[in-house]
């Protein structure tokens, strides 16, 4: 496909073009701008950069950081160091060098955050901060004691110059960022803000997406910190307090900095306020003022700029094209597909599954086996136990006993993401779609397997779900859960659990949605349980059914032969949701 | 939404415009005469400001220009703020020295402005005359020459007075170290030891800024025995350290501190002094209302409602010596005459200081070498005079 | 030793105290406060202020200082009531980064940043441990800090109120829905914990170092020991409270680890936090 090819070339293009934009209009700005504006763009830079990472952490990935400038010290204490014992490779080598380190040190700030979340990552890095300030006051940054001032690097070594190789940094972390927030990195961050536990479901390690997501933010700041040491000659631990963290945090939640543009519009934001200020005879003790004032403002309407000027722009893609919902009630059966043949022999077996929380005992020795290339179908009342069966495994309850054999490979130990990995694969009760992506973005990130745009499009279509280029955030919620479904099969998976996929779907579609899971292991190779409490889905979709109630199996085996079982029967009287 | 939006757009625009309609107005001041344009970067807003200094060089200042300017030409003072920011005091100094294009920079008080600027001023050859320089480098850059004594010497001072005048033994020294100033610390001990032949006891300069309880480090005096301690400490610093003491009973120390902490605020906030707080101020004692010595400075300072500090006496000397200078100078005005004009200028006697000032030719520069005396004993709440006359670093 | 460690205890006290606000906040109004020390600081240099510009009398000024405190506090929280009624705690808790730096930076503005001439309203040593002076303030601080957990937990267990209190924040939508006032209710909890950080600063900042950052600054080894308690138990928060000042105040005595001092909150923040989460595994239940 020519044109699919061509659009991805476009796509790799654009953003270097853009780049090199960019750097054209900062070398103009570099040999344009007066003095004084040189050298205070350049301290727009360094804090754009360090945004920009900040972006990563707080923006992508949801976790609030406090100690952004911390990192940025640890960039400058390198760089002050490798100066004063005049390392080779000079100031360039010195401050990857010292963006290294402050990533290393942020994964191992980050390390608590493998654990933790929310606020009390937020109530670490403030402690970190806090601590790291008085001990570089006091400890001083190596040369300060001399007063050795850093060599900035030959041919950059005026502030005209320094500001342009400012612009270069800022280019290359600007398109190495862009890289990676469509990436497969990227993707992870924002999955992990969404729901730890969709991402783990994907087979995307949370610890992993977490520590990715500090490192980058951390070595950004480090190199905003070695960018400082090199603009100022010297290295002050006044430059790197937790109160300016602070207000790059809020500065950075108030612009967006997830979005690169965003980034370097707050750093100007930085010098912009203090100057005018300055300009309008203001003391300069306002400027937090106003950042907190404006960072609460953002914080409690939720909103930031540079979402906010994007929603405007799809509102008015979207007033074009319409709201994305699914197109299930069309026909696919016409679509030509591959066909498979399966031996039938068992590709999952479980045996005496028992699960407890406290005294409750949800699961009780649930045994069962699922053939190669078969539907089965799991029902039972609401409280039997169904989502804690789907839970036990795909490994979200590691307390469970008994034995889960995926291929003739055992799964007791093993994490839900590793559980995923072997192909092992679930969908959620609950919306787990990150919305902050496309579906293209999530299809690719879920699948973890190279796929072409055909295969997307065509796995996307017959599920009935918007076309690939559509955002997550505009699509109803029960169209995500197709989505879900499309790219989880995409996945291949051996098994694939869909827990109640057809929740918020109208019933012809539920049939709709029925009929297309019949054809999922011949196109795709899976194996599928399908958990439901319609049961003209089941029936339409189910070769063969297992009742759960009260955490035991009631029955299971045929289609006919379970539904027809009086004790089953028996079980669903009352149950008015099934009759 | 969309109103916010708009909102943020035209804070933008004017922004734009403001600071592209600032750029291109520097230089014509309107009279007949070009200004004379004069620069000083302060430390004016964040935890530690000093607004007095460049306040009171502006009224020496605008008394000049106010009798017609030095030669004709009317002086232009440019106050700018460094936020105690090494980038943004970098960025003052680029601001006034290749913006404004300042002959010079007179009546500075920063935290840091030397050491961030000292080699700036040098690769472009411009004086700076601080009002109060703090850092080292302030004392040790051949363009810069502040009109102050300085932390360090004034430490030497405050053991001298300490040892000699009061007698007391056992010294010990609490450091709170910022920056590259702990050499420069250890030297002025140094100076005090080759001057007495005598020893500190005990020195902890581990003592961190702005802690919120400084009652462990009290306890390690108590435990070291000390009869004296001399602390180099900001006001707020001070008074934790004071309170600890009191609370911790320790009332029978006496406490030689520097110029940082010689303040109306600073008396008025303190109950209990321990066995005295004395202090070697750098200027003469302002709190010694009737003296002749300060009549000129604060008939100035009260006419334009500037705090009297030891802050505002820095910034009028140095405005005074600046003015003084440049009024000798025969022909233009530029950074390269006044330059020379303070490298070969005479020694000015002025009775706010012990010793005469002189720029002078030298890569170093601390031409103030002499503190007065001054004490706060409990329940007085008050500065008193501790001498009759200057107390002097011997030669 | 034991001196430096009992020297520690006022520091102690004065984090327990601010340690059981957090908690309070986190349980009832599931918020961490980050400006709860930054609104006693601005409270306590209001009554400062009243007291050498307006000529108040002491206790005049100090009691409009405290409430200047909790009323700021219930603004912070009336604007998370209205705009934030259905946000998770950690965006809650983000908010509350723009009245930290907010209040830091507006009392550099009012108050300037010269020393602020605090009147003690206690002074003086209480009694001598081994030739360690406990001063009055420490002991007013230890018992304070017990008082207000006391008085708390009774308070939430024994009243009308408490017990509303808990169904909200247990059960925000139903107790809603039984007709629990929950927006004043939230806002009383944010005004009365802005209050007791008030007279913690009101009382603590004569006999320390009081500049607007230190005192703002509070919050970290408060939230240190609040994390010993998990944000749930205001026992196990005095303790930690009084444990990590004590811990502070031992290691300044050791020259040879002085600067493990500051990363002491720090490191106990992360022990606490990686010992309480060490089952939670998920950020949602299911």
């Amino acid at each position: 496909m020519p044109r699919a090819n061509a659009s991805r070339t476009l796509r790799i293009l654009v953003p270097f073009l853009v780049t090199a934009g960019g750097i054209l209009v900062g070398y103009a700005l570099s040999v344009g701008l007066p003095g004084y504006f040189v050298f205070l763009g350049t301290s727009a830079i360094v804090a754009a950069i360090a945004i920009l990472g900040l972006g990563i952490v707080t923006g992508s990935a949801g976790m609030i950081a406090l100690c952004q400038l911390t990192f940025a010290a640890v960039g400058a204490w390198v760089v002050a160091g490798l100066n004063v014992i005049e390392a080779p490779g000079g100031f360039i080598v010195w401050l990857v060098l010292g963006g290294l380190a402050a990533g290393v040190v942020g994964i191992l700030v980050g390390l608590p955050a493998l654990r933790l979340r929310g606020v009390n990552l937020a109530v670490v890095t403030l402690g970190f901060a806090a601590a790291a300030d008085v001990t570089l006051v006091q400890i001083q940054f190596p040369g300060s004691v001399t007063g050795t001032s850093i060599v900035r690097p030959e041919g950059f070594g005026t502030d005209r110059e320094f500001f342009f190789l400012g612009i270069l940094v800022l280019a290359a972390c600007g398109i190495i960022v862009y890289f990676l927030q469509r990436g497969r990195w990227g993707s992870s961050w924002k999955a992990v803000a969404f729901s730890e536990r969709g991402t783990a479901s994907t087979g995307q390690s949370v610890p992993g997406a977490k520590l990715t997501a500090f490192a980058v933010s951390a070595t950004l700041g480090g190199i905003s910190g070695g960018l400082i040491a090199g603009q100022v000659g010297l290295a002050f631990a006044s430059s790197f307090s937790p109160i300016q963290s602070l207000a790059l945090y809020v500065l950075a939640v108030m612009s967006g900095a997830h979005l690169i543009d965003m980034a370097i519009f707050g750093g100007i934001i930085w010098i912009v306020v203090p100057e005018l200020l300055k300009r309008w005879g203001v003391p300069q003790d306002w400027g937090f003022v106003v950042f907190g004032v404006l960072g609460v403002q953002a914080l409690t309407s939720g909103t930031n700029l540079g979402t906010g000027i994007r929603n405007l722009w799809w509102k008015r893609a979207l007033k074009k094209g319409g709201t994305a919902t699914n197109h299930l009630t069309t026909d696919v059966s016409a679509t030509p597909a591959p066909q498979r043949t399966f031996s039938g022999e068992p590709i999952l077996v479980v045996r005496d599954l028992s699960v407890t929380f406290g005294k409750v005992e949800a699961l009780k020795q649930v045994s069962f086996e699922l053939a190669e290339g078969s539907v089965l179908g799991l029902i039972g009342p609401n409280g039997a136990g169904k989502s804690t069966l789907v839970d036990a495994l795909t490994g979200f309850l590691p307390q469970h006993t008994g034995s889960v054999t995926l291929d003739g490979r055992a799964l007791d130990r093993l994490s839900p993401t590793r559980r995923a990995r072997l192909g092992l694969r679930r969908t959620f009760q609950q919306d787990r779609v990150p919305p902050s992506l496309t579906i293209d973005g999530y299809v690719r990130f879920a699948a973890r397997r190279r796929l072409t745009a055909g295969e997307i499009a065509e796995a996307l279509e017959f599920f009935g779900c918007p076309p690939a280029s559509t955002r997550l955030a505009s699509v109803d919620v029960g169209t995500r859960r197709l989505v879900e479904v499309a790219a989880n099969v995409l996945a291949r998976p051996r098994v694939l659990l869909l827990d109640e996929p057809a929740a918020g779907l109208s019933h012809e579609e539920h049939v709709d949605l029925g009929r297309r899971l019949t054809q999922v292991p011949a196109r795709f190779g899976t194996s599928i349980i399908l958990i439901e409490h319609d049961l003209d889905l089941v029936r339409s979709t189910c070769d063969s059914i297992m009742v759960l109630d009260f955490g035991s199996v009631l029955a299971s085996g045929p289609q006919e032969d379970v539904l027809a079982d009086p004790a089953v029967i028996k079980a669903y009287m009352g149950e008015t949701e099934l009759l | 939404m969309k109103k916010y939006l708009l909102g943020v757009a035209a804070i933008g625009a004017a922004s734009v415009l403001v600071l592209s309609g600032c750029t291109g107005s520097t230089g014509d001041g309107g009279g007949d005469a070009s200004p004379i344009v004069v620069g000083s970067v302060n430390a004016l807003s964040g935890a530690a400001a000093f607004p007095e200094a460049s306040q009171a060089a502006k009224a020496v200042f605008d008394a000049v220009n106010a009798e017609g300017g030095i030669n004709g030409h009317l002086i232009d003072y440019k106050i700018l703020d460094d936020k105690g920011d090494p980038a943004a005091a970098a960025a003052a100094a680029r601001e006034v020295v290749s913006a404004d294009n300042a002959v010079a920079l007179v009546g500075s008080a920063s935290l840091l402005e030397c050491e961030i600027n000292g080699d700036y001023y040098v690769q472009q050859d411009i004086v700076s005359i601080p009002g109060v320089g703090v850092d080292p480098v302030c004392f040790n850059n051949p363009n810069i020459s502040p009109a102050n004594v300085g932390p360090f010497l004034d430490m030497t001072l405050s053991l001298l007075y300490g040892s000699e005048v009061l007698g007391l033994d056992n010294i010990c020294a609490m450091l709170e170290i910022a920056g590259s100033t702990l050499p420069a610390y250890q030297a002025a001990i140094d100076k005090w030891t080759e001057i007495t032949g005598k020893k500190l006891i005990y020195v902890d300069d581990t003592v961190p800024y702005g802690a919120a309880d400084y009652t462990p480090y009290i306890v390690a005096l108590k435990e070291h025995g000390c009869q004296a301690v001399t602390v180099n400490p900001v006001e707020p610093d001070s008074i934790g350290q004071l309170k600890a003491a009191q609370a911790q009973g320790l009332t029978d120390v006496t406490w030689l501190l520097l110029t940082s902490v010689y303040s109306e605020n600073f008396s008025k906030a303190i109950t209990d002094a321990g066995a005295g707080i004395y202090v070697p101020a750098e200027f003469y004692p302002f709190t010694d209302a009737e003296s002749p010595e300060t009549k000129d400075w604060r008939t100035l300072m009260e006419a334009n409602n500037i705090p009297l500090t030891s802050f505002s006496q820095g910034g009028f000397l140095a405005a005074t010596y600046f003015v003084q200078v440049v009024k000798g100078i025969k022909g233009d005005i530029t950074r390269e005459s006044v330059a020379k004009a303070l490298r070969e200028m005479d020694p000015i006697d002025n009775p706010m200081v012990g010793t005469p000032y002189v720029f002078g030719p030298g890569d170093t520069h601390n031409s103030n070498t002499a503190g007065f005396p001054v004490k706060l004993l409990s329940g007085t709440n008050q500065w008193e005079l501790a001498a009759d006359d200057w107390l002097t670093i011997p030669e | 030793m034991l001196q430096g460690a009992l020297s520690g205890l006022a520091a102690g006290g004065v984090y327990a105290i601010i340690a059981v606000c957090l908690t309070l906040m986190s349980r009832l109004v599931r918020v961490v406060n980050f400006s709860q020390a930054a609104t006693g600081m601005f409270g306590s240099y209001v009554a400062v202020w009243m007291v050498s510009h307006a000529g108040l009398p002491i206790w005049l000024a100090t009691i409009a200082g405290i409430l200047v405190g909790g009323l700021l506090s219930g603004i912070i929280g009336w604007i998370i009531a209205t705009w934030l009624s259905e946000a998770d705690t950690t965006t809650r808790s983000a908010v509350t980064v723009g009245p930290l730096l907010l209040l830091i930076s507006l009392s550099f503005i009012l108050f300037g940043n010269k020393p602020q001439p605090f009147q003690p309203l206690l002074a003086g040593p209480a009694f001598t441990v081994s030739g360690v002076v406990i001063s009055q303030v420490t002991v007013a601080m230890v018992l304070l800090a017990i008082v207000v957990a006391v008085v708390s937990k009774v308070v939430l267990s024994r009243t009308t109120v408490g017990t509303q209190l808990r169904a909200l924040s247990e059960r925000p939508t139903t107790a809603e829905l039984i007709g629990i006032p929950a927006k004043p209710l939230g806002v009383a909890v944010w005004a009365i914990t802005g209050i007791i950080s008030t007279i913690v600063i009101v009382i603590v900042a004569p006999s320390q170092s009081n500049d607007a950052i230190a005192l703002s600054m509070l919050i970290v080894p408060a939230a240190a020991a609040a994390l010993l308690g998990a944000f749930r138990r205001l026992d196990l928060a005095v303790i930690g409270g009084l444990v990590l000042g004590v811990i502070q105040g031992f290691v300044a005595q050791i020259d040879q680890v002085s600067f493990v001092r500051y990363f002491l909150p720090f490191l106990f923040i992360v022990g606490l936090l990686l010992w309480n989460q060490r089952k939670a595994v998920w950020d949602a239940a299911r």
